[in-house]
């Protein structure tokens, strides 16, 4: 730096005036009528002047006319100029020795970066670069340092970050163990696994819920409303006033406790009442509170937290200098809205169609259970009814008991049996039960049962009703005719009516010729003798054809017969002997008979002694007559 | 929209809180005042063509000066500063608190307001003083709680001072 800066106004000045002075000089010398003789001495003056100037600024030395000659002159710019010289001179010193050009400039140093500051933002452009190579060049040579400088500051921001970020895994951390032990916490740990992402992550995606509802932008110094947003159809206090109060609150409590908060700064951070939570951010100037409903995630604190800082870049003295008029700013609603964020629940959209299978399923199985049972009662009604139809069944009671239908009541054992009603009702068997007491029906169908049970009625006889009346057709033989009406005789009294009057006797020829024939045979005995006289062989041989023959007529008819020996005696004698040789001559005859192929079973014998005599005709009896045996045919069943 | 805070100061029990009850909005309960120690009104004003919201921190002052949290003078752009004539001694609280404002924030609009004034017979205070003060260019109003006297007209003073 040879010279002073070019910009020196004193010198300029000095300058201009010096010009004037020139112009008029330059008139002089080429106009010299203009010159008088006293005029010297203003030459003299001016050409002094110009040596002043020239000491003064260099530039002018050369631009200005020389004058030379005159050691008078020399002699007394000398003079003149000795101080100024001096003085220049300890300037040029100054200038030159860089120590003390470092004093003088560092004496103004501060008030020049102040003034530089204020002009523009050019001194910190320029100074920027140089800070940035100073700081590395610092922590190159020893980081401790800077760490020295930095580390009050370090501390507190590393603890809020970390207070931040313990909040955000606690908030991860009791949401993953509130949901760790439900159902949908299975669900939750299931989709984790299937999407690959953690458990506290979808905990976290399937509750955080929650609404950002108002954000205020209050100016810290006045606590005046500077921005107000609110979600919509969220109803809300004067926001001027809550920004007032709240600016207020964080004064209080931050006078109250700033004893214990040696961070400093430190207002309300987070406020929770009920579901409402005021969280607030604080830059310098202004800070940010979000009124919020619900469980935000942390996340919403960057988020605040860079709003503000973006609104403090943005508008920094605006801020700094804010007199309450929101004019100054800029618009500032569109970054607060950002803030306005919300998250719901995800909504089941799509129901699940278990939603509606299932009470559709049980409304079916509810509607088939009443159907059913519907249908079970009816069946039940129709078998109760069937059974009361039937004759000799009495059906005192039906109910549903311990999952069975209990059927109570009388039945004669002859009616018909209710098992085998039941196998054709489509009622399921396992679930009926009986309950009969026996007794006796009066009923005509069962009397016509019963009879038809005691009386085993040939094929030849039908038993039929007809009306209350039990009436029996047919040939049968006698005995049984007799045998039916004992048995009618022996009904209880009111019992219906039996009519054996249409039964017929049989009176078949071919039985009569042969009944006749076989009781027609005599065998002769001689006297005293047990076994038939001799010619007698035809006589049984017919009597064996003949029951033969009558066996088969009867089998026809449906009835058997059998045939009865009588052996008889004279009564010459001992009765007592003649009643043994008629039993020995029935036996004979029937052995003999045996002989003849007929089975002994349908022969009976019995022995007359001479106690039924065969008479002739003169009404006198013969010794020969009634030594003999006879024969009488017996129907049987 | 414009907004100024304004603090209401003055000892305890001259009726700052009475006084303007039927002049501003308050969502507030006055519990406010006596757990933080100020309660947030507003009021609107016009001055000219423009609206002003006046934003009153009516500020608790148990003890006269002692009591008052300086940080809540912070921001202030003017002030009022009540007086209760029927005790002499508020005139002398009212003064003090001035000068801690004026300590605190430097020197910003206010005014004296004179309340009670309505209490014609109880008055403590010489008219000289309210004179006085007059002559040492502070701006006096009387109002008064009950008759709502110089209220309307002191915010408008305020806010005109203010804003200009």
């Amino acid at each position: 730096m040879g010279r002073p800066h070019a910009g020196f106004e004193r010198n300029i000045a000095i300058g201009d005036t010096v010009s004037s002075s020139v112009s008029l000089l330059d008139r002089d010398s080429s106009d010299p009528p203009f010159l008088q003789p006293d005029d010297a001495r203003a030459k003299r003056l001016a050409v002094l002047l110009f040596e002043v100037a020239r000491s003064l600024d260099h530039d002018l030395a050369t631009a200005l006319p020389k004058f030379e000659g005159d050691p008078k002159l020399e002699a007394l710019r000398s003079l003149i100029l000795e101080q100024d010289r001096a003085a220049i001179a300890r300037l040029q010193q100054k200038f030159d020795d860089p120590r003390q050009f470092a004093g003088a400039v560092s004496s103004v140093l501060a008030d020049a970066f102040t003034l530089a500051g204020a002009r523009d933002e050019q001194l910190a452009k320029a100074l920027a670069p140089i800070l940035e190579l100073a700081t590395q060049a610092s922590i190159r040579k020893n980081p401790g340092t800077l760490v020295g400088i930095l580390y009050p500051l370090m501390g507190s921001v590393v603890r809020k970050s970390i207070a931040e970020s313990l909040d955000g895994t606690l908030q991860r951390l009791n949401q993953a163990f509130k949901h760790s032990f439900s159902w949908q916490g299975l669900r939750w740990r299931l989709e984790a696994l299937r999407s690959g992402s953690s458990f506290a992550d979808v905990v976290l995606k399937h509750t955080v819920q929650f609404r950002v509802e108002h954000v205020f932008l209050i100016h810290r110094k006045t606590g005046l409303l500077i921005e107000h947003v609110a979600a919509p159809e969220v109803t809300s206090q004067d926001p001027q006033l809550v920004s007032g109060m709240l600016s207020a609150i964080q004064d209080f409590v931050r006078d109250s406790f700033e004893g214990t908060n040696k961070s400093g700064g430190g207002g309300i951070d987070t406020l929770r009442l009920g579901d409402v939570l005021l969280w607030c951010e604080e830059g310098p100037f202004a800070f940010l509170a979000a009124v919020i409903r619900g469980n935000p995630p942390e996340s919403l604190h960057a988020a605040l937290r860079e709003t503000l800082t973006n609104i403090h870049d943005q508008y920094r003295s605006q801020l700094e200098e804010f007199q309450g008029d929101s004019a100054t700013l800029g618009d500032l609603v569109t970054p607060l809205q950002r803030d306005l964020q919300q998250q719901e629940r995800p909504r089941e959209t799509r129901l699940s169609p278990w939603l509606w299978i299932l009470p559709l399923v049980l409304l079916l199985l509810a509607g088939g259970w009443v159907i059913q049972r519907t249908i079970v009662r009816l069946r039940v009604d129709a078998y109760v009814q069937r059974l009361r139809e039937e004759p000799g069944i009495v059906v005192a009671n039906a109910e549903l008991r311990n999952g069975k239908w209990q059927i109570s009541g009388l039945r004669d054992p002859l009616a018909a049996d209710p098992a085998v009603l039941l196998s054709q009702s489509r009622l399921d068997s396992k679930r009926v039960a009986f309950h009969w007491e026996s007794y006796q029906a009066l009923n005509p169908a069962i009397v016509l049962r019963r009879l038809a049970a005691s009386l085993n009625p040939p094929p030849s006889v039908s038993l039929s009703l007809k009306g209350d009346t039990v009436e029996a057709t047919g040939s049968v033989p006698q005995y049984w005719v007799e045998r039916a009406r004992t048995l009618v005789a022996a009904l209880p009294a009111g019992s219906p009516k039996v009519d054996l009057s249409a039964l017929r006797d049989i009176q078949d020829p071919e039985f009569i010729r042969l009944r006749n024939a076989i009781q027609g045979h005599i065998i002769a005995f001689d006297s005293n003798a047990d076994r038939p006289a001799r010619g007698e062989d035809a006589t049984l041989d017919a009597v064996a054809d003949e029951f033969r023959q009558l066996m088969g007529v009867t089998k026809r008819l449906g009835f058997s017969a059998r045939m009865m020996i009588s052996g008889h005696a004279d009564a010459v004698g001992n009765e007592t002997a003649n009643l043994s040789l008629s039993a020995a001559r029935a036996e004979v005859v029937r052995s003999m008979l045996k002989a003849r192929g007929i089975a002994p079973e349908l022969l009976t014998v019995r022995s007359a002694g001479p106690l039924e005599p065969l008479l002739a005709p003169n009404g006198k009896a013969t010794a020969a007559m009634n030594r003999r045996v006879t024969f009488t045919v017996i129907a049987s069943e | 929209m414009l907004q100024k805070k304004v603090c209401l100061l003055g000892g305890f029990g001259v009726g700052k809180t009475s006084l303007v009850r039927r002049y501003v909005q308050s969502i507030f309960s006055d519990a406010y005042l006596t757990t933080v120690g100020v309660k947030i009104e507003k009021r609107m004003v016009s001055v000219g063509a423009a609206e002003v919201a006046l934003i009153l921190w009516d500020i608790a002052g148990e003890d006269g000066v002692t009591g008052i949290r300086t940080s809540y003078l912070r921001g202030a752009a003017g002030y009022l500063l009540v007086v209760d004539v029927t005790r002499g001694e508020t005139l002398e609280v009212a003064k003090s608190i001035q000068a801690l404002v004026t300590s605190e924030i430097g020197s910003v609009p206010f005014l004296f307001l004179f309340n009670k004034t309505d209490l014609k017979e109880d008055w403590d205070l010489p008219e000289q003083s309210l004179e006085d003060l007059k002559d040492a260019g502070h701006e006096v109003l009387r109002t008064s709680a009950k008759t709502g006297e110089g209220v309307e007209e002191a915010f408008q003073a305020l806010a005109k001072r203010m804003v200009s």
